[in-house]
């Protein structure tokens, strides 16, 4: 069985594996503009999306010009590998079976569900007002646009992350024991995620909905 | 037996070099029609007069050139729509739209009714179409007939606009679809059922024999033996999707975001399928799939999640060759170096189920020998 791999762009191709999924996964939190900036606090993890606006300070990113826009996904994506990193950590001491950079590559592949969730609630938040007309933007289509669509996509996104822990981590050879544990804390990361800020919950809605239909009737 | 792939079509530089000026043409200075219906029509129309064509698979190639009548007979409406509303000076313009339909309609008849009465070349037999794989084609020309319905409808109807298009609906649907469900349950699926540059490949461009440009030996080579070995234990660090792919996704994603290009999204997407087909026609077929393509990278990434995939049961293959990459596969995956499933970048098109002379090799369940075999390899637990 040929287990090598020797072409040149072989280990390129590891490095893309690996930035890919966590850049989508951090990219999003820095995204957001001033008008935007409180949805995505509530939706997100607020310290995540302040720490994210601290680096975007720092680089003087804005959001009018191409370089502002550059700056401000990368402040995302630098956040979004930190993340990775001290994730792969963990699934390492458990997997204990491969180099770290395999286990790196194992907790980046297995995140994608997450980081095209957090691509998709970014941009429901970014497109809300826009999206829900001023003719049509009743409290029923703000409440089913920015909160319970977002609930049940994220269900949806979770399952395939378990899913994906499971299978990427059989195709991988982890023992079933190992397997299991591995979804334990891939569980525990999403319950920590959630914990920490994911979602609007029902008191940040009921602050944030006469919010929106303030700004919706301005706009009339 | 015979693999279809071995069907060729002649096609000089010449005629290829005209069809590509035409598509340049429909592109840069016609908005109604899809432009991607003048290189359908063209790059196939001018091989028409040349040489062999399509040797014994006329009536296949044939309705082929239904679509672009069936396009332009839907969007013929909407020009003269456009001419009855129009003030004097967009009469003139319109008018020469409207010529430009008819022509397309009546030229595209014409292959069309020479391969319906032309007659073919005695064929080596082959074995019997795989039920799945007649799925596929199904789903592959619908969902090719409904891009190009949108297209044109989108381009003719809202030449300017951003929002509100079907084609936006279309690719909205597409992206829900091939990003965010299918490749958690099945793996790549765009690239054999959805893809509509895809379709075309598999319909037209395979069939062509001109010279195709080379594919750097670096680049190429990514899709060979050893960097596309996978295997149970091993694959803890295969396979690798190739570099280019993912680079190309990564460099396409930056300028979508830094240059803000989301709400404008159907003209580079527009742009990009045209100019996707323009140089699968270029490259050796399914290269580009391979190696290059923006919508590609990011989906097989995600496929190495899937839930399902082709079952490969090494215990029952002779290594034939029969299925080897270059033979059968698009994506150009060595199967017999599997372990005991496609790897992620397997884009579920079943040829190489079709083209295995054996059963029980290529599966869509594992054999009970090889899960087996696989539950000892993991050391006692459970498939």
């Amino acid at each position: 069985m040929e287990t090598t791999h020797t072409t040149p762009l072989a280990k390129w191709a590891r490095f893309m594996e690996i930035i890919i999924p966590a850049y989508m996964f951090g990219k999003s939190w820095s995204i957001a503009d001033e008008k935007t900036v409180d949805l995505f606090r509530a939706e997100f993890p607020p310290f995540l999306i302040d720490l994210a606006e601290y680096l975007k300070g720092l680089a003087g990113a804005g959001h009018d010009s191409p370089l502002g826009r550059f700056y401000a996904s990368y402040a995302g994506a630098i956040i979004g590998i930190g993340i990775v990193v001290i994730l792969a950590m963990v699934m390492h001491l458990i997997m204990r079976d491969r180099k770290f950079i395999d286990s790196l590559r194992f907790t980046s592949v297995t995140l994608l569900p997450l980081a095209i969730l957090n691509g998709t609630l970014s941009h429901v938040m970014k497109t809300l007002l826009k999206n829900v007309s001023a003719a049509t933007a009743t409290e029923e289509a703000l409440t089913q646009a920015a909160y319970t669509t977002p609930m049940n996509q994220s269900m949806m996104f979770f399952l395939f992350y378990i899913t994906a822990l499971w299978f990427m981590g059989r195709r991988t050879g982890l023992p079933r024991k190992k397997r299991i544990a591995v979804v334990i804390v891939g569980v525990a990361f999403i319950g920590v995620y959630i914990g920490a800020g994911l979602l609007i919950t029902p008191s940040e809605w009921s602050v944030l909905l006469p919010k929106l239909m303030q700004s919706v009737s301005a706009a009339q | 037996m015979t693999i279809t792939k071995n069907t060729y079509l002649n096609i000089n530089k010449y005629v290829l070099g005209a069809a590509i000026a035409f598509y340049v043409f429909g592109i840069s200075f016609t908005k109604m029609v899809h432009p991607g219906l003048f290189f359908v029509f063209a790059a196939g129309f001018f091989c028409l007069f040349h040489e062999r064509y399509f040797i014994g698979r006329l009536k296949l190639a044939a309705h082929v050139w239904l679509i672009p009548i069936f396009i332009t007979a839907i969007t013929f409406p909407l020009v003269i729509e456009q001419t009855l509303v129009a003030d004097a000076e967009e009469i003139t313009m319109s008018t020469t739209a409207t010529v430009v339909v008819l022509i397309t309609l009546l030229l595209a008849a014409v292959p069309f009714a020479l391969f319906m009465i032309g007659r073919s070349e005695e064929q080596p037999s082959k074995k019997p179409r795989l039920r799945i794989v007649s799925v596929r084609i199904v789903v592959q020309i619908a969902i090719y007939i409904i891009w190009l319905a949108v297209s044109a409808y989108g381009y003719i109807r809202y030449p300017d606009a951003e929002e509100g298009r079907p084609d936006l609906l279309f690719w909205g649907m597409f992206h829900v679809f091939s990003v965010a469900i299918l490749p958690y349950l099945f793996g790549r699926v765009l690239c054999s059922w959805m893809c509509p540059n895809a379709t075309m490949q598999d319909a037209l461009f395979k069939n062509m024999n001109h010279q195709r440009l080379p594919v750097p030996k670096m680049i190429d080579e990514q899709s060979h033996v050893k960097a596309m070995a996978i295997a149970g234990k091993a694959d803890a660090a295969a396979p690798y999707l190739p570099f280019t792919l993912l680079l190309v996704w990564f460099i396409g994603f930056n300028i979508e975001t830094i240059w803000d290009l989301t709400p404008k999204i159907w003209w580079p997407f527009i742009c990009f399928m045209v100019l996707l087909m323009t140089a699968s026609v270029l490259f050796p077929w399914r290269k580009i799939c391979t190696h290059l393509c923006w919508l590609s990278g990011y989906r097989c990434l995600s496929a190495h999640n899937s839930m399902w995939r082709i079952r490969y049961n090494r215990s029952k293959c002779k290594q034939c060759k029969v299925c080897q990459a270059e033979k059968a596969c698009p994506f150009y995956i060595d199967i017999r170096n599997q372990h005991n499933e496609m790897p992620a970048t397997c884009c579920l098109c079943f040829s190489c189920m079709e083209a295995c002379p054996f059963d029980g090799v290529i599966t869509f369940r594992r054999d009970p020998e090889d899960r087996k075999r696989i539950n000892t390899e993991l050391e006692g637990t459970a498939a």
